[in-house]
């Protein structure tokens, strides 16, 4: 494996995207294999949630690489689920008998879920300047 | 008086507050990640070595943990983020690497408090 050879805020951006990989992504498997009854939707989009934090985490990489591509799709893509999944929580809550990741804008988790693709955008527009 | 498990935990988070703020301080004083931080960072990784061996423990006695995998989860999960993003950052000693280093002592703080409410 191959690291971004220069540092800069990706460093921190990865960091954070591999945190939530793991978290989101051994929470909905835990779920789904150990309450899977008790809200199916709500954990089936926490596993989407940990797929898309993974391949954020890949996007920014290869972001900090120059190939700005996949970034520019990933992170609009990660910012529309957790808006949606956020409203939907909000305005359909009995489609959420139990909390997904993206509930409530990421409540649960401090709402680094929705600051974390802004985030990302941010800086991808400073390093597409670059 | 808490467990011991419990009062490892405390020290663990707040061990790890303290590695994160001075991480901080070390990043907004634009300064190269000093070398202090590292040994800091392992120093408390330590400390959840030793709270994982203790949290193992919970299996042999009667007070077993609500959830089995939950519980492991964290608790290898303690264990293994640190060096993870050591590596990440390894040859890496500017500014933004001490940032990371910021995030990830939260995120293990976090773990802690999480394992405590698991346990």
């Amino acid at each position: 494996m191959t690291t971004p050879p220069r540092s800069g805020p990706h460093k921190a951006l990865l960091a954070f995207y591999a945190l939530f990989t793991l978290a989101a992504g051994a929470r909905a498997v835990v779920q789904l294999i150990t309450q899977y009854d008790e809200a199916p939707v709500a954990y089936w989009l926490s596993l989407a949630a940990a797929v898309t934090y993974a391949l954020g985490w890949y996007a920014i990489r290869e972001a900090s690489a120059g190939n700005t591509g996949f970034a520019s799709v990933m992170l609009w893509i990660e910012l529309a689920g957790v808006l949606t999944v956020g409203t939907l929580s909000l305005v359909r809550s009995d489609w959420f008998p139990d909390a997904s990741v993206w509930s409530d804008f990421g409540i649960g988790y401090g709402f680094v879920p929705l600051a974390l693709p802004i985030a990302g955008l941010v800086w991808l527009r400073h390093e597409k300047r670059r | 008086m808490p467990s011991l498990s419990t009062q490892v935990t405390w020290i663990v988070v707040g061990y790890a507050v303290l590695v994160a703020v001075l991480a901080v301080v070390a990043a907004v004083r634009g300064h190269e990640r000093p070398s202090w931080l590292d040994q800091m960072v392992w120093m408390l990784e330590v400390l959840l070595v030793v709270r994982a061996l203790i949290g193992l423990g919970a299996f042999s006695g009667d007070d077993k943990p609500a959830s089995t995998s939950t519980y492991v989860g964290y608790l290898v999960a303690s264990v293994c983020v640190l060096p993870i993003a050591m590596r990440s950052i390894e040859g890496d000693r500017a500014v933004w690497s001490s940032v990371v280093v910021a995030v990830v002592a939260v995120a293990v703080g976090v773990i802690a408090v999480r394992l405590e409410m698991t346990a």
